[in-house]
């Protein structure tokens, strides 16, 4: 079921949500948003885990955040005191949550998208009228893209058999290391890009406005269901943001 | 000779693919063994386990009797100088003389011997006159030449280089091969190739892959 949810669909459900994250300011009204896009990417079978694997490493960033918050922000009681400094009030506190749950909507918001089958999802664009030669780009960006990853890590290899153990650099030093990873692979794709745009002209890509799909993609009932409900949602939690918090 | 490299009962498996199957072996140093066999058998996988850039499921491997378990990359970086197949992959500068210098560089060696050190290089590498060129301009066989002289600047005591021979023309491969004489004495090599003539001409000791595994193990 979960392949046959047309692609569009989804994106309508991860604009309606991500822009709720955004919009909303109460923390309650954003926990909302974020248990719906939860329940609903579990519903697809987005791949959790790998969120759960940045929820990891977004934690300390929340902790850092809360603190900055607090510091900055003079306002709210204070909660933690050091040294005569206020480093934690409810102000941050609640400031940092709410900055947590927007991020996680919007992670969620890519595992969602990250369950559409890429050929689907591009003919949705083209289908809602995005011109195909961008349509295009985004299909091969998606493609290469596991292979750029590839390149980096390959990159970053030889750097460290060379002798270079970039854990005891200075940071300076590390920065330095950084531009010359990314450096040939951004030449490589360069040069890669430029080959195929030849070969591609070459068989008359764009040489008409239109192209024909084997492949269109036709709402089904559940579809419009699907929309239905996500509009009524929308519709509730934004009237429920307005008049009853 | 003294072992260098001891392979014990080693298992590898690339995205769920056996590709390598009870290798056993061991490699000394100041010998040059090549490892030929045809495309697919596990030639590239094999010299990648060796450097510690793919981990093997089973078995172990030493080089200088310790466990590359417990060494970093750096640690066997400068141990053993690895060419990859592609030098696209190991060229990371922007100039030839900024990759030649590259490692001398980190490693806070002063201007004067980096200065002596990679020009030396140049010189063997016939790479003077491409000192200040960009490195993704050069010629196949120029990446390949740089890619070993930055090798050779980290003193490493053996050399793996996964077919060095292609993309070479016959005049470049006889360089390659003079090159190759004048290390045998300094350092062992382990060459990756299915260049036939090639390895003829130089291994003491030629080793067959087949399949993943251990075809064969004869002197030349
Ligand atoms: N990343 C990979 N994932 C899965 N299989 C791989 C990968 N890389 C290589 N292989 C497979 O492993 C086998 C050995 O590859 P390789 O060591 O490159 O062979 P050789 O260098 O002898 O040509 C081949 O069958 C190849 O298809
Ligand atoms: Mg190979």
């Amino acid at each position: 079921m979960t392949k046959k949810i047309d692609p569009r669909v989804k994106l309508l459900f991860v604009i309606c949500i991500s822009s709720l994250g955004l919009a909303f300011t109460k923390f309650s009204m954003l926990l909302a948003v974020f248990f719906i896009g939860l329940l609903i990417s579990h519903v697809l079978k987005a791949d959790l885990f790998m969120l759960l694997k940045r929820i990891k490493i977004m934690l300390y960033l929340f902790v850092v955040l809360v603190v900055i918050q607090s510091i900055f922000v003079r306002s709210g009681d204070s909660l933690v005191n050091l040294g005569g400094i206020t480093i934690l009030t409810s102000e941050g506190l609640s400031r940092g949550f709410a900055y947590l749950m927007r991020v996680l909507i919007i992670l969620i918001s890519g595992a969602i998208i990250a369950t559409c089958d890429m050929r689907r999802l591009i003919q949705g664009l083209i289908q809602m009228k995005l011109p195909y030669d961008f349509a295009f780009m985004t299909s091969i960006g998606v493609k290469f893209l596991p292979l750029l990853m590839e390149e980096l890590k390959d990159t970053l290899t030889a750097i460290q058999l060379r002798g270079i153990d970039i854990g005891k650099l200075q940071l300076k030093e590390r920065i330095e290391i950084i531009s010359y990873i990314f450096t040939p692979v951004f030449v490589g794709a360069l040069s890669k890009a430029k080959k195929l745009s030849l070969s591609v002209e070459c068989r008359g890509f764009r040489a008409f406005d239109n192209r024909t799909s084997i492949l269109t993609l036709k709402f089904s009932p559940f579809d419009y269901l699907a929309i239905t409900l996500t509009f009524i949602l929308t519709a509730t939690l934004i009237i429920t943001n307005q008049y009853f918090i | 000779m003294n072992e260098f490299i001891r392979i014990e009962r080693l298992f590898c498996s690339l995205n769920k693919v056996q590709v390598l199957r009870n290798i056993n072996m061991t490699l000394n140093s100041k010998e040059f063994v090549s490892i030929i066999g045809p495309n697919g058998s596990g030639k590239t996988t094999l010299g990648k386990v060796i450097t510690g850039i793919i981990k093997q499921d089973s078995g172990e491997i030493f080089i200088d009797n310790k466990n590359i378990k417990d060494l970093s990359l750096p640690e066997i970086g400068r141990k053993i100088g690895y060419l990859f197949q592609n030098p696209d992959r190991q060229i990371f500068a922007s100039t030839v003389y900024e990759e030649l210098s590259f490692a001398l560089k980190y490693k806070k060696t002063s201007i004067d011997i980096i200065e002596k050190r990679v020009g030396e290089i140049l010189d063997i590498f016939e790479l003077n006159h491409l000192r200040d060129a960009s490195t993704y301009s050069l010629s196949q066989g120029e990446k390949q030449r740089l890619a070993i002289g930055a090798i050779l600047l980290n003193d490493p005591e053996y050399l793996i280089l996964d077919e060095p021979t292609t993309g070479l023309d016959p005049k470049r491969k006889n360089e390659l091969s003079k090159l190759l004489n004048s290390l045998i004495n300094h350092v062992g090599i382990l060459l990756i190739s299915h260049d036939k003539a090639f390895v003829l001409k130089h291994s003491d000791r030629i080793i067959e892959l087949y399949d993943g595994s251990l075809k064969n193990d004869k002197k030349n």
